[in-house]
């Protein structure tokens, strides 16, 4: 499945509808949105079931919680998107990873993915300006990052997959941060 | 704030959004966000701004007993909170219905607040009575807001008109959102919002870019102001 492209009125607009229980609009956010949000759930927990079941969670929570959505944000996907993530990573709290993570398991490196495809929706100019600004982090900064942000890694696990100390993970997750941040501000 | 705090709520912030605090920490970070507006604006930018590296993932289709569920989860909702039908009543059954819905309603205390309830009347926004724009109202518990318009708008998509509580104190607005073009909409505030509006004196509408103020406070002109 290609990214699709995501209109954030609309999503806005879904999301107004959802907070005035229109079931009509949920559904209609489903089709736009379940497939990316899986596709995140999944990558945190590694496994269909579980994770489809979070995504069943994560749109009831979206249903009830529409109507705090803020639209002075005006960022619905990103909303989203940080409803399903935290929900996931709190999955993950106290319990072990299962699953053993072998080099191949491991996500693709965003630096290494497609170009996302050309929109002019403003997700995909955060998009850009993101993909540019990473291109100033060192690889071991931005592999860091692409695993906990992406693979819901913690510290701990981050290191234990790139077999550096943790102090030095926490050190390149922290400097790529900052550096993201100075470069999406300049 | 100092510098220095600003910093390491930002940082705590960046941390939380990545996933990487965790634990106590996290939990802690959550409870600061629910009453801090700096540190959930914070949350809010690294959220914007990471939101990207969730959309280079490739989207993965769920099976269709996901949104199955998900609507059979809906429909326990919406006949959960649909008015109760008149019943026929014997000696003991009025007691025993009461009994029943009060179970119900604690039961189902959390689902219920989602749901648009008995209003107060806030304020009438407009010109003047004659051209009213917006009747405001909210829950009594002031936790959400229902907003509905009375003469809706000409379409100007680069406009947005967006609702302001004005603290009687002289503190600075408080966003309360932006306000429909038509129709009504209903939404939760934050404990900060709420906290706002029951402070307020007035209520402002001010004209923003789409998407709303940029700054957090008004930035184009105020355009109505209605008394509380």
């Amino acid at each position: 499945m290609r990214n699709p492209e995501f209109d954030n009125n609309e999503l806005e607009q879904l999301l107004i509808r959802c907070a005035d229980k229109d079931p009509a609009a949920l559904e209609t956010l489903y089709q736009r949105v379940s497939g990316q949000l899986l596709a995140v759930v999944l990558h945190i927990l590694r496994r269909r079931d579980l994770a489809e079941d979070t995504l069943q969670e994560v749109f009831i929570r979206i249903w009830q919680q529409a109507g705090q959505y803020d639209q002075l944000r005006g960022r619905p996907l990103a909303w989203m998107i940080s409803i399903a993530r935290y929900r996931a990573i709190d999955l993950l709290r106290g319990q072990r990873r299962t699953v053993s993570l072998v080099e191949d398991d491991l996500p693709e490196e965003f630096v290494a993915s497609e170009d996302p495809s050309e929109s002019i929706e403003e997700s995909s100019r955060t998009q850009r300006a993101l993909k540019d600004c990473l291109r100033i982090l060192t690889v071991p900064q931005q592999r860091s990052l692409a695993l906990a942000y992406q693979a819901g890694l913690s510290h701990e696990a981050v290191a234990a997959s790139m077999q550096q100390p943790l102090g030095t993970v926490k050190s390149w997750i922290r400097r790529g941060l900052q550096s993201l941040r100075r470069c999406l501000e300049s | 704030m100092n510098y220095a705090r600003g910093e390491t709520i930002e940082m705590l912030a960046a941390e939380y959004v990545v996933g990487t605090l965790r634990g106590p920490a996290r939990r802690r970070f959550e409870r600061l966000c629910a009453v801090s507006a700096a540190a959930a604006a914070a949350r809010g930018r690294w959220e914007d701004r990471l939101a990207a590296l969730a959309l280079q993932l490739n989207p993965v289709e769920p099976r269709d007993q996901v949104w199955r569920n998900i609507r059979a989860a809906l429909a326990a909702d919406t006949r959960a909170s649909a008015p109760a039908r008149p019943r026929r009543m014997t000696r003991w059954l009025p007691l025993a219905v009461a009994a029943a819905l009060l179970g119900i309603a604690v039961w189902l205390g959390p689902r219920l607040l989602t749901r648009p309830e008995p209003t107060v009347a806030v304020t009438v926004l407009g010109a003047d009575p004659a051209h009213a724009q917006w009747r405001v109202e909210r829950s009594a518990d002031a936790h959400r807001l229902r907003v509905v318009t009375i003469a809706a708008l000409a379409a100007n998509p680069d406009k947005t008109y967006e609702l302001w509580a004005l603290p009687r104190d002289g503190q600075p607005p408080v966003s309360l959102g932006l306000l429909p073009r038509q129709g009504e909409i209903a939404r939760g505030l934050t404990e900060r919002q709420t906290a706002a509006l029951l402070a307020a004196g007035k209520l402002a509408v001010s004209i923003e870019p789409q998407g709303g103020s940029p700054t957090g406070a008004p930035t184009g002109p105020v355009v109505m102001v209605g008394v509380i």
